[in-house]
């Protein structure tokens, strides 16, 4: 890690300043612990700066600097991130990008919208909706997390089963490379020729530059959207039922199950309508032409009753619809009623495997003493277990580490991925050799070397590595300094 | 030069599948015959023959069914290496229905994994031209598509994974065998469209669909192509959801009867393709579109080849435009008054909904109006670029190739392209010198 002198670091401070401005750099170690972790607080790091800039020319100025010093950087979202993806691993400096946060233009003919990449998932949704049009990828933090931090990651969310992940949607990117050049990858046309430069810079998890201007698409609303709820007494039930809804060839927008911890958790906290009873309950939408989509509907309660749903009804009404996809998405929040803490897993088998591996994941997670709760992507086989823990019990974080690793290897193991959307980072990059040899890392590492070759950008990401200065332990309540001075109370 | 060592070929794939002499015919482009052409049997095989070219410095160009090795920049290498036909790798490997995927081996062609999947029920929702020709392997290096890609995608939007041998012989797999995946880089991306430059691809996995219960093709024929553009249009921006979108002007549209042709396709349930069918004669009508007529299922495949046989003969150069959707139809327009105003002759299709258009120029005669050939394609490439696109050199003689750059040019993009090029193949063996950015 890069040690600064305070005379150092002072120096670089007003260098930043005549980039940014003053309001733009945070270097006072109270200010810089708020970004010392993403949605993963179980890692965290110190940054010697964060700073926010406002323009590409001015991140570009930023990454040179960091060059010329030999500083790390990383650029930042929304921090809602749930690998460690963000973190200034080896210190230097955080490039948050929450101030370029613009819709820059949207040409519905074309049906693509140009915007900065700090701008927040949802917002854009809500700034071409007006005119019949959305944008697509949704993950569950899509009211706080950004475009940006997206295509870091490429993102997922409940409907991309029908309409795909970020990358399917991001079609160019400006992008300030490691060198400081500011360079187009991809544009603005739905082809480009060459190697699929957007294509791989998409996932990429902010090490092969950092995206100032986004080209991506917008769909039309669809004309009609049905929920369906079904409600089931075992779990293996509605793992069954997705096997036969896929069976039938019916394509749904979206299928997710939520289990019964889940269920009520997520009652107790909104009372959304879901039966505390039931073991697991799918939610399916389809969504499409109004002509048909009863006839589908149908077909999917079919699919459901006949692996033995107990209840199958829809959504009346776009309140009733509304109020159980709050549910869907509000469950990790949701675990806060039953848990002071837990780890959200992110692994993906193929579909097929879905009831031998939730019956062995739930098995993993019960030998070492702790209770897990599911809520997940079941369409598209991604999985969320989420291991509720207590940090505050010695030993209790080392146990959830271990069920971790031993869920990753099972999805390994039955040909799947130990990520479908959160991203390798920090918490997954010791796990990439389950998947991956070595002649298959050190061709990422290669393509790495054409993007970042001094390898400032974002280090000490996706690839294992020896150990970083990253602190891992116990997220139990710490006064913030702050709070320490008087300055500030926590209620 | 040494040699390109065929005992030592014969003795990893066999003595039938290395080829020599006149058995090279097939593989002979722009004039260049290659030292000679290797069969793998085996992935093995495939390490074995590329971790002895790369020894012995010996170019390889990897070939599927070679629809599209004719693709590329004209070069005269100092040796003309050794062609890798993948053909031989040809079995599905797996196709779970359950799980909506299937892994096949590269030298599969795309209509018989097609064949293969509809027994059960789903598809690959990629409709490339040539099907019974084009390998799966080869349809992901040429990153190849048809009229369904408007509403299914590319072959981007679809392999999960992939097995690679590498320039110096190492196997790597790219991806995985699940639909969603963001474990370390997305690698399958980087060999879409990389034209053989960057790895041997030998296995495929994608993704699949189920296939619709009914499908239909449907033609509305226009005055002019104005209208038809502006139809095209209309259609994006209503409730439909076509799966193809095609627009063609008077000249491809000969085959189907002429004049200005908006071709548009339908899937889903029965009572939905008919609802779109009565939902498109209304949005047309208005327009000056004429009828909405049914066409055969058979009229797919020739889709593609709309612009190019438009005439009765060999067209005297093939580009295809990349351009902004809603500028499909003025950007035919425009290419065939600049072929007009030369004395030429074009013919223009696209896929009108993303903005993929190839024209088709013709010539009479050969030499001399080479000129006028060679400044009209210059034309046509000023024409996608001011819609904010860029043109290719699909398909054209030497005399013009040699004239006229196959790739745009792809800036500060390219010298990227150079860096990746330089660190999966340091030799530069793999198809070297045909792609983008002189890679």
């Amino acid at each position: 890690m890069a040690t600064l002198d305070a005379a150092r670091k002072s120096a670089l401070r007003q260098e930043l300043e005549a980039i940014v401005g003053r309001g733009g750099v945070l270097a006072d170690p109270d200010e810089l612990l708020v970004y010392e972790s993403d949605g993963l607080t179980l890692f965290r790091a110190l940054a010697d700066f964060v700073v926010f800039p406002t323009a590409a020319e001015h991140v570009a100025a930023i990454v040179k600097l960091a060059s010329r010093e030999g500083l790390p950087f990383v650029a930042r979202g929304a921090g809602t991130g749930l690998s460690g993806g963000c973190l200034p691993a080896e210190g230097g400096i955080v490039i948050s990008l929450m101030r370029m946060n613009r819709v820059l233009e949207v040409d519905y003919d074309n049906q693509i919208a140009v915007v900065e990449p700090g701008l927040v998932n949802l917002h854009l949704s809500w700034a071409v909706g007006p005119r019949g049009y959305y944008y697509a990828p949704d993950p569950s933090s899509q009211q706080a997390c950004t475009i940006g931090g997206n295509i870091a990651n490429n993102s997922g969310g409940p409907h991309t089963l029908k309409y795909g992940v970020t990358t399917n949607h991001v079609l160019g990117l400006e992008v300030v490379m490691p060198d400081g050049e500011i360079v187009w990858l991809g544009g603005r046309t739905r082809d480009t020729q060459g190697y699929d430069l957007a294509g791989v810079f998409v996932g990429s998890e902010g090490t092969f530059g950092i995206a100032t201007k986004v080209v991506v698409r917008i769909l039309k609303k669809p004309q009609a959207v049905k929920t369906v709820l079904a409600v089931f007494d075992a779990v293996a039930q509605a793992s069954t039922a997705v096997s036969e809804i896929i069976a039938r060839g019916l394509v749904p927008a979206a299928v997710e199950m939520i289990d019964q911890l889940t269920i009520q958790a997520v009652e107790d906290a909104f009372g959304c309508g879901y039966p505390r009873d039931a073991a697991a309950a799918l939610l399916v939408e389809l969504d499409g032409l109004r002509v048909g989509i009863e006839t589908q509907a149908e077909q999917i309660a079919h699919a459901c009753r006949d692996a033995g749903a107990r209840e199958v009804r829809m959504a009346r009404d776009e309140s009733e619809r509304a109020l159980l996809w709050k549910g869907r998405k509000s469950a990790f929040g949701a675990y806060g009623r039953v848990s002071p803490a837990y780890m959200v897993m992110d692994g993906v088998i193929p579909r097929t495997k879905l009831p031998y591996v939730l019956d062995r994941v739930n098995a993993i997670v019960a030998a070492h003493g702790l209770r897990v709760g599911n809520v997940f992507h079941a369409g598209d086989g991604n999985l969320h277990p989420n291991i509720l823990y207590d940090p505050r019990n010695p030993g209790e974080e080392a146990r959830v580490v271990e069920a971790g690793a031993e869920i990753m290897k099972l999805c390994a193991e039955v040909g799947g991925s130990i990520s479908g959307e959160h991203g390798i980072g920090l918490e997954k990059a010791d796990f990439m050799p389950f998947i991956f040899s070595a002649a298959d890392l050190a061709m990422m590492q290669r393509l790495k070397s054409a993007f970042n070759p001094t390898g400032l950008c974002n280090p000490g990401k996706v690839f294992p590595t020896k150990k970083s200065c990253v602190e891992v332990g116990p997220v139990a309540y710490r006064a913030h300094p702050i709070e320490e001075k008087g300055l500030a109370q926590r209620f | 030069m040494p040699a390109v060592p065929l005992d030592k070929l014969r003795a990893i794939v066999g003595p039938a599948g290395v080829l020599s002499g006149v058995e090279l015919s097939p593989y002979v482009v722009e004039g260049r015959t290659p030292e000679t052409a290797v069969f793998p049997g085996s992935l093995d095989d495939v390490r074995a023959v590329v971790e002895l070219a790369a020894a012995e410095g010996i170019p390889i160009i990897p070939w599927g069914g070679g629809t599209a090795a004719a693709v590329g920049t004209p070069i005269a290498p100092a040796r003309s290496g050794l062609v890798l036909g993948l053909a031989r790798l040809n079995r599905i490997v797996e196709h779970e229905p359950g799980d909506l995927t299937a892994t096949a081996e590269a030298g599969t062609t795309v209509a018989s994994l097609q064949a293969a999947l509809k027994t059960r029920g789903q598809w690959l929702s990629l409709d490339p031209p040539d099907a019974d020709r084009a390998t799966v392997g080869g349809v992901m290096a040429a990153n190849a598509w048809g009229p369904r890609r408007h509403l299914y995608g590319t072959a981007r939007d679809l392999v999960i994974g992939m097995t690679v041998v590498t320039a110096d012989g190492t196997v790597v797999r790219a991806g995985g065998k699940v639909v969603k995946n963001v474990a370390g880089y997305d690698l399958p991306k980087l060999f879409v469209g990389s034209y053989g430059t960057l790895g041997i691809l030998v296995d495929v996995t994608v993704k699949l669909r189920p296939l619709p219960a009914e499908e239909r093709l449907v033609a509305v024929r226009f005055e002019r192509l104005k209208d038809a553009a502006a139809a095209a249009r209309a259609v994006m921006a209503s409730d439909v959801i076509p799966n193809a979108l095609e627009l063609l002007d008077a000249e491809a549209a000969r085959a189907l009867g002429g004049g200005p042709t908006l071709v548009v396709g339908f899937d889903g349930l029965g009572e939905q393709v008919d609802w779109q069918c009565g939902e498109l004669q209304a949005l047309v009508s208005p327009l000056g579109g004429a009828g909405v007529q049914a066409m055969g299922a058979d009229a797919w495949p020739r889709l593609a080849h709309a612009a190019a046989v438009a005439l009765g003969h060999q067209p005297a150069a093939l580009m295809r435009l990349s351009v902004l959707p809603a500028q499909a139809g003025e950007v035919m327009e425009q290419a065939a008054v600049a072929a007009r105003a030369r004395g030429l002759v074009c013919a223009c299709s696209a896929h009108a909904g993303v903005g993929a258009v190839v024209a088709a120029l013709f010539s009479d005669q050969g030499q001399q109006e080479l000129t006028r050939v060679v400044a009209t394609l210059g034309d046509w490439r000023s024409i996608a670029r001011g819609s904010g696109g860029h043109a290719v050199l699909e398909w054209a003689p030497l005399a013009v190739k040699s004239q006229v750059p196959v790739w745009d040019d792809a800036g500060a993009a390219g010298r990227i392209m150079q860096r990746i090029k330089a660190q999966l193949d340091p030799q530069n063996l793999l198809n070297p010198g045909r792609f983008v950015a002189g890679i």
